[in-house]
């Protein structure tokens, strides 16, 4: 579905990263990891248009969408969270799922502004569409509290169910267990499982070790911004490389 | 219908009479002119929200204005077309320019779009300094005729050689331009606009062409001073390439910030407000720059949300004076 | 064209490039470590002009010493604002410019109301022509072309050789970073703030010097200043000093070459393309 080859990226003199190979077939679960800085949400970066590549090709589902806008890759169906929260502060949970679904429905800029039957009807498809991707992350009862005041771990959960809006048919998840505690680490581990059975293809970038080789199938590791492992959890545990380029990360 | 709803109709009633009979309560050119400017005024106040629910400060309607003014007069006295065409391409003649520029332009953060934009009203006002043939340079052009008369045959005969008439007129534009500005912010539109003002990267990613919004909410606003701009110079009869400079774009913004940006009728008070006051304090005219200057950083400091938020501020006051009161009984 | 006419234009373009340098490196010092749009500045320059102006005028005081001192008060007007006006709204830029556009309305009008509407001008304290390789070059334009680079040398030296200057460097290239190494940005944006309005009031004194003082002159420095930072780069300090070579230079020679209308068109021109292919200047950075 996902198929990276040669992405590389330099800022000024530092290679972030560097001659990345991978790819992400239908219906995979799989997972980025590497110590601090090893580049991983660079990648997601480079791969979703937020930032051009140096050098290399990005392709989804065939079609080359190397540095292109992130708002047409999402467009085609692969949609980012943020590793760091990123959320419509000043609106409430659901304002900020119905405003996700900006994608589905297309809404006409003629159509809303004058209110026409149509776009009346597509806002109503949108209204039940945002209470079930609520519902789906498990956060229906807090649908009328101001985003910005929600708890950090609920914050992210918003983040995932934002980017859900957009109907992804490959989700990026940067580092959805970040700052979470236990509790909300198994809650959220429970989503993104759910998310992954309903059919949603899965790249996730995870410092929590565990919680990585729990959820993927597979997994490629990552440092200095080049790839020196892959394959299933239980391979990549036992490498060596792997363990090396952790314990020299200190 | 519920007493809410009846109430607030009621007075919108009652206030558009008593807006629309000010002129016969309060006869006398001068006030018209006040009057007048006071609408105008409302008007690019509220636009200059709509750039500004994007996340962007704009001060380029000074020089919107202009391009306005002079496309008008050009098209009316050059190719003699209506002055009612006249009026409505002078909006999107701001508008367009607004949309070319704002490719470019919205791709800068904050300040430095309003920096830009800054520098895009000066080279308006350079351009018609320098464009002789076609502008009459620094000193302008004069005696540019009243809009054209509303005629109906047998029914409706309507002149615009009174300034009351102008009035009327630019009411109906204003009115026009609150409804079409409400409904755009009231439609997915507006929404996409404040969430991109509260998250440009998150909008992006999950589909919103941020880039063509951001220049959308700035080619919109940027109409409805070109628009004013066209039924300025009619009503005036004569402009030149300095009379919206700089410090016109600052006093609109100061309007829309002291009413407070977060509120439909925010700009519309402060427009309101600080028009009407300098008129008020004629005596002390000489201070009125000092005064402005005053306002605006007495609400910048203290009261950020303008005056819209004054009542949630005294609520604020109000309760914390009852709480102490009710702790010391 | 004469040769004479054609040298003449390149130093009142080198002399112009050293006003438009001096006006937006005070700019962009305030802009990149500051972090606010100074949209006074334009004010700060005009008061720069008017100060030396009495000073010169009404106090008789020598022209170098009148700018040495309305320099250094001026820089110290600056370090108040910092203070009072814009150390509050550290972070948020947008209220700070909104603040400095207030500062706008203050300034030109306490100078209006003290000093009245009317352009004055005062006599050059430069006179007379320098004839060099056969031509005439006017003494004016040569000593604000020398006291404009002259500067520039010294702030230049400053930047790179003292540990003031070198914080400053950090901050304007990375505010975080330059904070979590223990840099006191209170002190280096109150020095920004002191540098910039100084270069302001400098620019103006020399331009006073050289035409005449009108309390609104200060728009006409902020919108080259603008351009300046636009063309040069959003920020860079590196980026005023291109910039504003490439446009004082332009609004020197084009008007003898062509006229002061395509100068102004070239510049524009020069500035729309940056903005749609490189919209952070030729310097600058994101």
């Amino acid at each position: 579905m996902l198929k990276i080859e040669g992405l590389t990226k330099y800022f000024g003199g530092l290679a972030a990263v560097s001659e990345l190979d991978m790819s992400v077939n239908s219906g995979d679960i799989a997972g980025l990891i590497g110590p601090n800085g090893a580049g991983k949400t660079t990648v997601f970066n480079l791969v979703t248009g937020f930032l051009r590549p140096t050098k290399g090709q990005v392709t989804f589902e065939g079609k080359d969408i190397t540095a292109k806008k992130p708002h047409s890759i999402a467009d085609k169906g692969m949609v980012r969270t943020f590793q760091s929260t990123n959320i419509f502060a000043d609106f409430t949970v659901l304002k900020n799922i119905v405003l996700a679904c900006h994608l589905k429905p297309k809404i006409g800029l003629w159509e809303t502004v004058f209110h026409t039957r149509s776009s009346q009807h597509k806002e109503k498809d949108i209204l039940q569409r945002s209470q079930k991707i609520l519902g789906m992350v498990g956060m229906e009862a807090m649908a009328d509290i101001t985003a910005g005041t929600l708890a950090h771990g609920h914050k992210r959960l918003l983040g995932i169910a934002i980017a859900l809006a957009a109907e992804p048919k490959l989700l990026l998840l940067d580092e959805p267990l970040s700052g979470m505690n236990a509790e909300e680490v198994s809650e959220t581990m429970g989503v993104i499982n759910r998310l992954w059975q309903s059919g949603i293809t899965i790249l996730l970038i995870e410092h929590n070790m565990r919680a990585a080789m729990n959820l993927c199938q597979r997994i490629v590791v990552l440092n200095f911004g080049k790839k020196i492992a892959e394959g299933s959890p239980e391979e990549i545990k036992g490498n060596n490389d792997v363990i090396q380029a952790y314990l020299g990360a200190g | 219908m519920n007493k809410k709803l009846l109430i607030q109709i009621l007075s919108c009633g009652v206030l558009t009479v008593l807006i629309f009979f000010l002129p016969l309560f309060f006869p006398g050119l001068y006030v018209t002119h006040v009057l007048i400017l006071i609408v105008i005024n409302i008007i690019l106040a509220s636009s200059l929200r709509l750039i500004n629910l994007s996340g962007q400060m704009s001060l380029a309607h000074g020089g919107m204005m202009t391009i306005g003014a002079y496309t008008s007069t050009l098209l009316v006295m050059k190719l003699g077309i209506s002055s009612w065409a006249a009026i409505l391409l002078a909006g999107f003649s701001a508008a367009i320019i607004a949309c070319l520029v704002g490719f470019p332009f919205v791709r800068l953060k904050g300040i430095y779009f309003s920096m830009v934009t800054i520098f895009l009203a000066q080279m308006v006002t350079l351009t018609v300094q320098q464009w002789r043939s076609m502008t009459g340079g620094s000193s302008g052009i004069y005696n540019i005729p009243r809009p054209d008369p509303i005629v109906i045959p047998g029914i409706l005969n309507i002149t615009f050689t009174s300034s009351v008439n102008c009035y009327y007129l630019v009411l109906v534009i204003l009115l026009v331009s609150l409804i079409m500005l409400y409904a755009i912010e009231h439609s997915r539109i507006g929404l996409t606009f404040r969430g991109i003002q509260q998250s440009d990267s998150l909008a992006e990613s999950v589909g919103m062409n941020t880039t063509g919004f951001k220049v959308l909410a700035f080619s919109i606003g940027c109409f409805f001073p070109g628009l004013t701009g066209g039924f300025y110079s009619q009503y005036i009869m004569a402009i030149n390439p300095d009379t919206f400079g700089f410090l016109f774009a600052i006093y609109i913004l100061i309007y829309m910030i002291v009413g407070g940006s977060g509120k439909f009728i925010g700009p519309i008070l402060g427009a309101f407000i600080l028009t009407m006051l300098p008129e008020v304090m004629r005596p002390l005219k000489q201070f009125q720059p000092f005064f402005f200057a005053g306002v605006l950083m007495l609400v910048i400091f203290l009261m950020p949300e303008g005056i819209v938020g004054l009542p949630r501020r005294l609520k604020v006051v109000a309760g914390r004076l009852f709480k102490e009161r009710e702790e010391r009984a | 064209m004469s040769i004479g006419a054609l040298a003449q234009s390149i130093i009142n373009g080198f002399s112009s490039a050293g006003i438009y340098i001096l006006v937006a490196l005070g700019l962009t010092l305030v802009l990149s470590i500051v972090n606010i749009v100074q949209l006074s500045h334009g004010e700060i320059y005009m008061i720069g002009a008017y100060s030396v102006y009495y000073m010169v005028v009404s106090l008789g005081l020598n022209f170098f010493l009148a700018l040495v001192i309305s320099t250094l008060l001026i820089g110290g007007l600056g370090i108040i604002l910092e203070r009072l006006c814009f150390r509050p709204f550290r972070g948020q830029p947008d209220r700070a410019m909104i603040i400095s556009i207030g500062l706008i309305l203050v300034l030109q009008n306490v100078v209006l109301s003290i000093a009245g509407g009317t352009p004055r001008s005062y006599s050059s304290p430069f006179t007379g022509v320098l004839k060099i390789l056969g031509t005439s070059i006017s003494w004016e334009r040569l000593v604000i072309l020398l006291i404009g680079f002259g500067l520039l040398a010294i702030l230049f030296l400053f930047v790179r050789m003292t540990k003031t200057g070198q914080a400053m460097l950090a901050i304007s290239q990375d505010r975080e970073g330059a904070a979590l190494q223990g840099i006191n940005i209170n002190r280096i944006s109150a020095v920004a703030m002191f540098l910039g309005c100084g270069l302001a009031a400098i620019g103006g004194a020399l331009v006073g010097s050289l035409f005449s003082i009108s309390p609104t002159m200060g728009s006409f420095a902020l919108m080259k200043g603008i351009a300046v930072i636009i063309l040069g780069g959003l920020g860079s300090i590196p980026g005023a000093v291109v910039g504003g070579l490439i446009l004082g230079l332009i609004d020197g020679i084009m008007p003898v070459l062509a006229t002061t209308y395509v100068a102004g068109l070239i510049g524009f021109g020069a500035i729309i393309i940056i903005l749609i292919f490189r919209p952070q200047g030729i310097w600058g950075h994101e």
